[in-house]
């Protein structure tokens, strides 16, 4: 089986286990909701397609643009994708993400042991001084922007 | 791949881990002035990291190793919804361009803090692995070409990015939380700074922020989509030209004062 189509595939079940998320979570129904995933599936597939075939640039820069570019004002169809689209809320997306990502973390955790205390100490200093002083600047950028 | 994809208990588990944390939603609790928000994708992740061989033991190490490889598919189609928060918003983003690129910055605040706090705590030359980024990918892969991955800058690199996987998520997710509590910063700009080039990190606190004002919700969305977009396009450049220089430089310096010395050769373990 091929890249493309093993893609297609973990696709479809993400989308068939979001959706029920979605639903549970947000109640979009799934009738509702199927037209956004499908453009959602459909762009991701593009982006695959298009990192084969087209330029070997990263995927998600492909998914990303694509997504961009049908929803922009002036893009023909853009009130009528963006109306599908929100029907999938975007928290209900990542839900799985972390739930695969959680059920696959317990092999970090040795790791995580070796490297020891202090290396955690460090990052979460690491963390908070990159989100403060980041949101420190685009405070005052803003503020003199009259953005806010 | 293939056999990851075949592994049904997998996709059955994850299927569980979402309709229960769907079940509970989110859970808002107001302190103060702002509000503390737990969203499903954090139960989802400690429920997940529950299951695993040290606690519950229903994850096999294949299950583990299954899982995380879909990951980076599961994320697509994440990726594709950012491009359409952004879409509609792309005219309101672009007049706040100034903003978005200039607060990339930030990120050197990294260093000012977590340099300082690792060499207090003893570490040398981690410290620079460890604090010139907030260690994602890109940062990881130009520490490795750098140094090295197995010496002293490459453990202090590899020790916050595992961190950062294990932890950045709920970190990030509560740091949104407590600082819109404190009111500092507008929440626009909270959304800018979420950008860091970890699409879990920003997505956690995006996520809250838009829990906590759902009325600016959508710009806040489409400003941490295009906030960490950037961060992906210039972090590899932030880092080898600006902050990886600083950080050396003020390793050094700080090495004069606590033990008086010039560095040693950097070879000396």
């Amino acid at each position: 089986m091929n890249k493309i189509t093993e893609s297609a595939i973990v696709l479809v079940i993400v989308a068939a286990i979001t959706l029920l998320g979605n639903w549970i979570g947000y109640g979009y129904t799934l009738v509702e909701a199927l037209p956004g995933m499908a453009v959602l599936v459909s762009i991701c597939i593009l982006g695959v397609l298009a990192n084969k075939f087209i330029y070997n640039l990263p995927t998600v820069l492909y998914v990303i643009t694509f997504g961009m570019i049908i929803t922009m004002p002036g893009v023909p169809g853009n009130a009528l994708f963006a109306g599908w689209v929100s029907k999938v809320n975007f928290l209900a997306l990542t839900t799985p993400i972390l739930a695969y990502a959680g059920v696959g973390i317990g092999k970090d955790l040795p790791a995580l042991k070796r490297t020891g205390w202090r290396i955690v100490v460090v990052s979460l200093f690491v963390m908070t001084g990159t989100y403060v002083a980041s949101a420190a600047i685009a405070h005052v950028v803003l503020k003199m922007l009259g953005e806010i | 791949m293939l056999n990851a994809i075949k592994n049904v208990k997998v996709h059955l588990l994850v299927l569980a881990l979402v309709a229960v944390s769907e079940a509970v939603g989110i859970l808002k609790f107001s302190i103060g002035p702002g509000m503390l928000v737990l969203l499903p994708m954090l139960y989802a992740v400690m429920i997940g990291v529950f299951l695993g061989p040290k606690f519950l033991k229903i994850v096999s190490d294949k299950d583990m190793n299954h899982a995380s490889a879909l990951v980076s598919l599961t994320l697509m189609l994440l990726m594709a919804r950012y491009g359409t928060l952004v879409g509609p918003k792309f005219f309101e983003i672009l007049k706040a361009g100034p903003a978005l690129i200039l607060q990339e910055f930030g990120n050197i605040g990294t260093i000012f803090i977590g340099i300082p706090i690792a060499m207090f705590l003893g570490l040398k030359r981690e410290s620079v692995g460890a604090a010139h980024s907030i260690a994602r990918e890109p940062n990881v892969a130009l520490i490795g070409d750098i140094y090295g991955l197995d010496s002293a800058e490459g453990r202090g690199v590899m020790g916050v990015y595992i961190c950062g996987t294990v932890f950045g998520t709920i970190f990030f997710g509560l740091a949104a939380s407590f600082l819109s509590i404190l009111n500092w910063f507008h929440p626009y700009a909270l959304a800018m700074a979420s950008g860091v080039g970890s699409a879990s990190m920003m997505t956690a606190t995006v996520g809250s922020l838009s829990a906590i004002y759902p009325e600016m919700a959508e710009k806040i969305q489409a400003f941490g989509v295009a906030s960490n977009t950037l961060s992906g396009l210039d972090g590899v450049y932030m880092s080898m030209l600006i902050a990886l220089p600083m950080s050396n430089r003020l390793y050094s310096f700080l090495y004069r004062i606590k033990f008086g010395t010039t560095q040693e050769v950097l070879t000396n373990e």
